[in-house]
C-alpha cells in the first residue's frame, strides 16, 4: 500500500505542453480517477507515474521514496493497457508469470501463484488457453491479473474498458473496483467516460489540456462543480449567464433573458454570473400544484419531448432565446397533457454559482 | 514507439554500437575512397587535379554518359512495362494470379549477370538464336550494348516497379474514386485525376530502385556492355584489372558513381516529401469487369512479361546440361560440365554455401536491433543511424570493395586475403534490406507489448531478447533467406575482394565468362540458381511479397 505524491510535474511534447504542472496526492489504498476529455493528458500524466514518459519538470513519489528517477522496469507498478498488450505468443499462464519469471521466483511458487491471480479475475482453468481464444472481457482479465500478480505498489489502468461493449463494461467496473477493494491497493484510473469515474472512483481529478480543473470525491464534483467545464463534463447540464438583479438573504437573484433565477451567492446588483442548474434537479409541477417551501419556480413553453424510458427528457422554451433542459424519472402525464404552458420548479440550494463570492 | 526513459540505455548501446560498425566498415572506406580521388600522389596534398585527368578523358567522360543513359533507360523501359502489369495485377483478373505474383516476386533473387549471361549464350555474336538466324538467312548482328543492357535490366528490374505500384494501385480507397465518378467525371478522368496521382508516389520509388540498381550494378554490364566503358567496371578495371592498382582514378569514378546515386535519391526525396499519400484503404477496389478480349490481353500480358523474365534462366539450365567442346556448344544432353566444375574444385561451393550463411546471420544480427533502435526509440541520434544503416544503398558494391581494400589492407587492421572481408562488405550492403524488413516487421506489433513487459520489471534489454526478437523471428528468418540468397549471388564487391582459397560460385562464373569455359560458366549459373531459388521456394510461406520488394 502506497500514497502517490506528484509534485508541480510537466511533461511537453515539443510546444505541446501535454500535462502542465500538475500537483496531486493520491492516497494509500484508493481509488483514484483521472478523468477529461480525450487529449488532455490523462495518458502522458499516467506514463510519467509508469516511466514511460520523462518528466520536464517535477517530481512523483511513491511514500517518501522518489520514484521519477528510476527506470520504468524498477518501478513496481502494475499497468493495464487500453488494448490489453496480451503477449500473443504466450499461453494465458505465460502471460501472467512472465512478471514472475522475471523477478526469478521459483518455479513452484510461480505455479501457486499465477492460479491464484487467475482465480482472482475468475479465469481458472483457463491457463492453457491462447489469447485468441479469449474474448475481450477474458483478455482484459488476464492482464489484470498479470499485473496484480507482481504485487505492484500501485494499479495504473488507462482506459481499460474502452474496448468492450457496454454491458460488459458495467459489469467490469464494479468487478475492478470490489478487486481494488479487497486487496486495498492504490490505484489510478484513467477514463474519459464520467459515468465510469462516478461510479468506480473514491476520488476524481478532471483534466483540462493538461491541468487540473478539480479534484474531489464523486458527489462533490457531481453536485458542486468548480468550473462550467467540470458541470458540463460531468454530466447534461443547463449553463446559464445572466445579471444579478437582487437579494433575498443569502439568496441572489440572477435575471436571465425575460426570466429571472435564484442562486446561493453573494454578487452584488449589475454583477455578471454564470451558473449550472442539472436538469434532474428540475421538477415539472402539475396543474395547481404548489412548489415546495423555498423552491423558485418558472413559467415555461413545452419545446420538446424525449421519451428515453425509464428516463423522459424536456425542453423548456423560456422566450428570448433562453432555453431550459430537464429530466425526469416520471413525467406527470398531466404536466404534459397541458401542451405548451407548465410550470417548472428549482431548488436554488441546488444551483452551482461560478466566479463571484 | 516507446518513449522510455532518458536513463535507459539500451537503445543508446545498441545505436553507439551500431554506429561504431557502420563508421569502421562503410563511412571509413568511403572517406578512403573520397581521400584516394582528393590526395596527389605523395597521399598528404589535396588536389584536384585526378578530376581534372579523369573528366578531360572522353573515354572516362564517356563512362558516365554510358552509365546515366543505362540508367535512364533501364528506368523508362521497366517502369512502362510494370506500371501496366502492376494495374493488371492489382485490379484485372487474371488466371492463376497468386502463382503469377510467386513468379513475378523471382528475378528479385535470381542473379542478374546470369541473365545478361544467357542473354549472351541466346544472342550473342556465337549464340545459339544468332547462329539459327543467320543460318536462315536473318540478318542479326547482336544484343551487346544499350539494347542488351536495357533488355536485361527490364526483365530483371521489373518487380522492383510492380510491387510498389501494386500495393498502391490496392491503397487507392475505392471511395475515393467513386467519389469522383460521382462527381460526374468519367471513368478515365477519375483515372488519371484520382488514382494516378496516389500511385504516382510508389511508381517513383520504384522506378529510383531501378535507376540505382542499374547504374551501380557491375555484372551485367561486364558482359553486355563490350567496348562500352561504364563506371562501375571500368572503376573496377583501374583497381584491380591488367592495368591494375590505381586507386586514385578507381576513386574518382567511385566518388562520380556514388554522387549519381545520391543526387537520384535526393531528387525522389524531395519529390515525396512534398506529397507524402496515404491512403488506408478500409475497401480494397474490386476487380474490374472488362471485355473478354481486354481480359485476355491483359493475362497474355501479364504472363507474358514473367515467363519471358524467365526465360534467361530456364535457358542457362538447359545450356548447362549441354555438350561443349571448347566454346562451341552440341546439341547432345550431358553432365560433363558440372563434373568439370566440380572437378575444378568444390571449394567455391562450400565458400558460398559457409560464408553466405555467415553474413546472413550476422546481418541480422546487426541489422535487427539498428531496425528496433530506430523505429521504437526515436532520437536525433538514432535518426542519424537510419541514415547513416540506409548508406549502403547509395554506394555500388564496386566502390565499397575498393574502399575496404583500401582501408584494410595494412595497418592495424588487416582484412584482405581473408574470408572476413567478403562477409563484412556482404553485410554491410545487406544492411539496408536487414532494417527496412525488421522495421517493417516490428510496425506490425503494438509498441505497449514492450511496454506491458517492461512494466512487469523486466529490463528493455532483456523484452528485446524475450519478447520483441520472438515476435519477430518469422519475419527475421525469411529476411536472412533473402540475404543468404543475395550475397550467395553478389559479384559487384566479391570480384574486388576475393582472394587465394576465398573465391566463390560467382567468382568461378565471372572468371569462366573472361575465359572460354561458356560450359562451366552455365553449369555454376545452374548451381547458382538452384541454391538461390531453393531456399526460397522452401520458406515462400514465411516471406512476405512486401520484404522481397524491399532488396
Ligand atoms: N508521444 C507523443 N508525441 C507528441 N505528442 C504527444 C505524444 N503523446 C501525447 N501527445 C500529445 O499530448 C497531449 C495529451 O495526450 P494524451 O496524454 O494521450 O491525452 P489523453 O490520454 O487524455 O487522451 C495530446 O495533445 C497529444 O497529442
Ligand atoms: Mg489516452
Amino acid at each position: 500500500m502506497t500514497a502517490i505524491s506528484i509534485d508541480h510535474v510537466s511533461r511537453s511534447f515539443g510546444t505541446v505542453r501535454a500535462v502542465d504542472d500538475v500537483s496531486l496526492e493520491v492516497r494509500d489504498g484508493e481509488f483514484f480517477t483521472l478523468l477529461g476529455p480525450s487529449g488532455c493528458g490523462k495518458t502522458t500524466l499516467l506514463r510519467t507515474i509508469a516511466g514511460f514518459a520523462d518528466l520536464t519538470a517535477g517530481q512523483i513519489r511513491f511514500g517518501e521514496r522518489r520514484i521519477d528517477t528510476l527506470p520504468p522496469h524498477r518501478r513496481n507498478t502494475g499497468m493495464v493497457f487500453q488494448n490489453y498488450a496480451i503477449f500473443p505468443n504466450l499461453t494465458v499462464d505465460g502471460n501472467v508469470a512472465y512478471g514472475l519469471k522475471a523477478r526469478s521466483v521459483p518455479e513452484a511458487q510461480i505455479k501457486e501463484r499465477v492460479a491464484r491471480a487467475l482465480k482472482l479475475v475468475h479465469l481458472d482453468g483457463y491457463g492453457e488457453r491462447w489469447p485468441h481464444q479469449l474474448s475481450g472481457g477474458q483478455l482484459q482479465r488476464v492482464a489484470i491479473a498479470r499485473c496484480l500478480v507482481i504485487e505492484p505498489e500501485v494499479l495504473l489502468l488507462d482506459e481499460p474498458l474502452s474496448n468492450l461493449d457496454a454491458k460488459l463494461r458495467v459489469e467490469m467496473r464494479a468487478e475492478i473496483r470490489q478487486l481494488q477493494q479487497s486487496l486495498k491497493i492504490t490505484a489510478i484510473y484513467v477514463t474519459h467516460d464520467q459515468e465510469e469515474a462516478l461510479s468506480m472512483s473514491d476520488r476524481i481529478a478532471v483534466m483540462r489540456s493538461g491541468r487540473l480543473e478539480q479534484v474531489a470525491a464523486p458527489q462533490d464534483i457531481y453536485r458542486a462543480p468548480a468550473t462550467p467545464f467540470v458541470a458540463e463534463f460531468m454530466g447534461t447540464t443547463n449553463l446559464l449567464t445572466g445579471t444579478v438583479t437582487g437579494r433575498d438573504g443569502d439568496i441572489t437573484r440572477i435575471g436571465v433573458g425575460q426570466r429571472e433565477f435564484r442562486a446561493p451567492s453573494r454578487a452584488s446588483n449589475g454583477e455578471s454570473l454564470t451558473f449550472s442548474l442539472r436538469p434532474e434537479t428540475v421538477r415539472l409541477l402539475a396543474p395547481g400544484e404548489a412548489a415546495p417551501a423555498g423552491w423558485a419556480t418558472l413559467h415555461a413553453t413545452l419545446a420538446r419531448v424525449e421519451f428515453l424510458g425509464a428516463l423522459t427528457r424536456l425542453e423548456l422554451d423560456l422566450g428570448g432565446g433562453t432555453t431550459l433542459r430537464v429530466a425526469s424519472l416520471d413525467v406527470l402525464p398531466g404536466a404534459l397533457a397541458t401542451r405548451g404552458c407548465v410550470v417548472a420548479a428549482y431548488d436554488p440550494r441546488r444551483v452551482t454559482v461560478f466566479g463571484g463570492r | 514507439m516507446i518513449a522510455v526513459s532518458r536513463r535507459d540505455t539500451f537503445p543508446l548501446a545498441i545505436t553507439v554500437l551500431a554506429l561504431a560498425f557502420l563508421s569502421l566498415f562503410l563511412l571509413y572506406p568511403l572517406l578512403k575512397v573520397f581521400g584516394a580521388s582528393f590526395l596527389d600522389r605523395t597521399g598528404t596534398s589535396f588536389t584536384l587535379a585526378n578530376y581534372t585527368r579523369m573528366l578531360s578523358s572522353s573515354f572516362y567522360l564517356g563512362s558516365l554518359y554510358n552509365s546515366l543513359l543505362m540508367g535512364v533507360l533501364a528506368t523508362l523501359v521497366t517502369t512502362a512495362i510494370g506500371v501496366p502489369l502492376a494495374f493488371c495485377l492489382a485490379r484485372l483478373p487474371i488466371p492463376g494470379k497468386s502463382a503469377l505474383l510467386a513468379l513475378a516476386a523471382l528475378p528479385l533473387v535470381l542473379p542478374s549477370f546470369v541473365a545478361a549471361y544467357a542473354l549472351v549464350l541466346l544472342l550473342g555474336r556465337a549464340g545459339i538464336v544468332t547462329r539459327f538466324l543467320r543460318d536462315i538467312g536473318i540478318p542479326f548482328t547482336s544484343i551487346y550494348g544499350m539494347t542488351g543492357l536495357t533488355v536485361v535490366f527490364a526483365l530483371t528490374l521489373f518487380p522492383f516497379v510492380v510491387f510498389p505500384t501494386l500495393a498502391a494501385f490496392k491503397a487507392v480507397d475505392i471511395s475515393v474514386e467513386e467519389a469522383g465518378q460521382n462527381l460526374g467525371s468519367s471513368r478515365w478522368r477519375t483515372f488519371w485525376t484520382v488514382t494516378v496521382p496516389i500511385v504516382m508516389p510508389a511508381v517513383l520509388a520504384g522506378a529510383l530502385l531501378v535507376f540505382i540498381e542499374a547504374i551501380e550494378s557491375f555484372g551485367v554490364p561486364f558482359v553486355l556492355a563490350e567496348d562500352k566503358p561504364i563506371l562501375a567496371v571500368e572503376a573496377y578495371k583501374l583497381f584491380v584489372g591488367e592495368l591494375g592498382g590505381n586507386p586514385a582514378s578507381a576513386g574518382v569514378l567511385g566518388v562520380i558513381l556514388i554522387v549519381c546515386t545520391a543526387l537520384a535519391l535526393l531528387l525522389q526525396r524531395y519529390y515525396l516529401g512534398k506529397r507524402r499519400f496515404s491512403t488506408a484503404a478500409r475497401r480494397t477496389p474490386p476487380e474490374l469487369v472488362v471485355a473478354p478480349w481486354l481480359r485476355r490481353l491483359a493475362a497474355g500480358y501479364s504472363w507474358g512479361i514473367v515467363l519471358i523474365a524467365l526465360v534467361p534462366f530456364f535457358a542457362v539450365i538447359v545450356i548447362s546440361f549441354m555438350e561443349f567442346r571448347g566454346p562451341v556448344m552440341h546439341p547432345n544432353l550431358s553432365l560433363n560440365n558440372f563434373r568439370d566444375l566440380l572437378n575444378q574444385s568444390s571449394r567455391p561451393l562450400v565458400n558460398t554455401l559457409t560464408l553466405s550463411s555467415a553474413a546472413a546471420l550476422l546481418a541480422a544480427l546487426i541489422g535487427v536491433p539498428i531496425g528496433f533502435a530506430v523505429t521504437r526509440f526515436r532520437s536525433r541520434i538514432s535518426d542519424f543511424l537510419d541514415i547513416v544503416a540506409m548508406t549502403p544503398f547509395a554506394v555500388a558494391g564496386t566502390v565499397l570493395a575498393i574502399g575496404l581494400v583500401i582501408s584494410f589492407n595494412s595497418g592495424w587492421l588487416v582484412l584482405t586475403g581473408g574470408w572476413l572481408i567478403l562477409v563484412l562488405a556482404w553485410v554491410v550492403r545487406k544492411i539496408p534490406f536487414n532494417v527496412r524488413a525488421s522495421a517493417a516487421i516490428l510496425h506490425q506489433i503494438d509498441p505497449s507489448l514492450e511496454e506491458a513487459s517492461i512494466n512487469l520489471g523486466v529490463s528493455p534489454l532483456m523484452t528485446f531478447i524475450r519478447l520483441t526478437v520472438p515476435l519477430m523471428i518469422g519475419g527475421v528468418i525469411g529476411g536472412m533467406v533473402l540475404t543468404w540468397v543475395t550475397v550467395a549471388s553478389e559479384l559487384s564487391s566479391t570480384v574486388v575482394l576475393y582472394s587465394g582459397p576465398w573465391a566463390t560460385m560467382t567468382v568461378v562464373m565471372f572468371q569462366a565468362l573472361e575465359g572460354t569455359g561458356a560450359g562451366i560458366a552455365s553449369a555454376a549459373a545452374t548451381v547458382l540458381i538452384v541454391v538461390t531459388v531453393l531456399p526460397v521456394a522452401l520458406v515462400y510461406r514465411l516471406l512476405r511479397r512486401h520484404e522481397l520488394g524491399m532488396m
